[in-house]
């Protein structure tokens, strides 16, 4: 269950940029002109466990704020965010890789970056390998793998890490057609399994698919949030 | 307050950044023991050789200061930067950003460990017997390390926000070497000036680390529980800096 309420995220934008200790130092009365952007501005609303919510809206309207928001990675200026539940951030996938180490060391740093402990990724290894299907490449260094061997590997631990709310941006937007159904068939069995789901998107016919209602924002500010098809229509209209 | 799992996190980046630190290059780690045995070898050239200084291991002694303060700068250094430098991480899930500062120290503190094998080794080979007062050597080693870590802290929290303080650090640390007791003995301090000079944590330290290792000579306890107090003080101060900065620095990254 995700509750939102009244949360507004605030970034300062200086005129110019004081980065050293030497230019606050020699401007140290010279108060810096910044100005207020609102990213997201006054958001509320409720998501109940199980559902599957999209959120789309322009470049810049504040989707990939909301995110992270919600993730715990920044902290709204007012306003409170509940979440009952474990959060699995599908923000980047491959968080901590490293090209001078294995696949197989790869998915140990990045699991437990995820929340696993070791002792969970024991048990699933195998599960990411198969999935991933790079059986004969586990033990190869990463740096010599491919675009989409990479991809691959990032996705399967992704999707094996534990949670019960997924916060998944754009992610499934990559890799070949094959693959990105596959991806997708994932997500439509987290759905089954009564997961909670976040997904933001401009694959709208990904989002009316997956998710019932959609979430559309326009400068920060919740404009519509409903049936996924309606709004999507209006989306295209505007 | 870090939890199991955040200890497990920890250990696991600090070994990940020790193995990455050593994999470019050919002799892998046995870098890290081949560069205080080949310092060992320059300052005997110059302290025992054309410098003949009167104090007996006068190249051991300096060794084991300059085998301490290089795990000082380097881990405060490193420490420094480890926020900034794992910013594609905090920036996309959250964990407790603390983590990344103590992995850092610890992957430092790795390496300071096997200098101070080979150290060992060197002290053993040179002549100087195995003590009693060795055992409390942990002592100090733990003093040193809370006391880096508690001025890691305290500069990576101010390091998003004030990217030159690097440089300013750099030269702080020039200072310091000099400021302590590294490349002379503490005698050569008029005895005035103590007071001010065992305010430096590090100078203690390392008194403290050669009276064990080198001198046999035990310090007084109330000098050893001053500085341990020191350091815990540094440390809590620097963590504290840390948590009232942590909110506002992902967005500075």
């Amino acid at each position: 269950m995700i509750k939102v309420e009244n949360v507004t995220k605030k970034f300062k934008i200086p005129h110019e940029n004081r980065n050293t200790v030497f230019e606050s130092l020699i401007k140290i009365f010279k108060p810096i002109n910044y100005e207020i952007f609102n990213a997201v501005d006054n958001a509320s609303f409720e998501v109940a466990t199980g559902e599957c919510i999209g959120v789309i809206g322009k470049n810049g309207s504040g989707k990939s704020t909301l995110l992270k928001l919600l993730a715990g990675i920044i902290r709204p200026n007012s306003g409170t965010i509940e979440i009952k539940g474990d959060i699995v951030p599908f923000l980047e996938l491959g968080l901590g890789f490293s090209g001078e180490l294995t696949g197989r060391d790869n998915v140990y740093l990045n699991g437990m970056l995820l929340g696993l402990s070791t002792k969970e990724i024991d048990d699933k290894f195998q599960d990411i390998v198969n999935f991933s299907e790079l059986e004969n490449f586990i033990d190869t260094k990463l740096k010599n793998y491919s675009t989409g061997m990479h991809l691959r590997l990032a996705f399967s631990i992704a999707i094996h890490a534990k949670g019960d709310v997924y916060l998944v941006d754009e992610v499934i937007a990559v890799g070949d057609a094959e693959f990105r159904e596959k991806c997708f068939n994932v997500f439509l069995n987290f759905k089954k399994q009564g997961k909670t789901i976040i997904f933001v998107s401009h694959a709208l016919d990904a989002i009316e698919e997956l998710c019932e209602k959609t979430i559309l924002l326009e400068n920060g500010k919740i404009r519509y949030f409903g049936n996924s098809k309606s709004i999507i229509e209006t989306y295209l209209q505007s | 307050m870090l939890t199991k799992k955040d200890w497990i996190l920890i250990k696991k980046i600090s070994f990940v950044d020790f193995k990455l630190r050593f994999n470019s290059s050919v002799l892998g780690f046995v870098w890290s023991l081949l560069n205080p045995l080949l310092m060992l070898m320059v300052l005997f050239v110059v302290f025992s050789v054309l410098l003949k200084s009167p104090i007996e291991n006068y190249s051991l002694f300096v060794l084991l200061g300059i085998v301490s303060w290089n795990f000082f700068s380097v881990c405060t250094k490193n420490g420094m930067a480890s926020i900034l430098n794992k910013a594609s991480l905090i920036n996309k899930v959250y964990f407790k950003k603390e983590i990344l500062v103590i992995a850092s120290c610890l992957t430092s503190f790795y390496s300071f460990l096997l200098n101070l094998v080979v150290f060992f080794i060197i002290m053993v080979i040179s002549g100087v017997s195995f003590h009693y007062t060795n055992f409390y050597y942990f002592i100090p080693l733990f003093s040193l390390l809370i006391l880096s870590l508690g001025i890691s802290f305290g500069l990576s929290a101010f390091y998003t926000k004030f990217r030159d303080l690097n440089e300013i650090w750099t030269v702080l640390l020039q200072a310091g070497f000099f400021l302590a007791p590294i490349i002379y003995p503490v005698t050569l301090i008029p005895g005035k000036y103590f007071k001010f000079y065992f305010l430096n944590p590090f100078s203690r330290i390392l008194t403290e680390s050669r009276d064990l290792l080198i001198t046999h000579s035990a310090p007084s306890v109330r000098f050893v529980l001053i500085t341990v107090v020191m350091s815990i003080i540094v440390l809590l101060v620097g963590y504290m800096i840390f948590k009232l900065r942590e909110p506002s620095m992902v967005e500075e990254l």
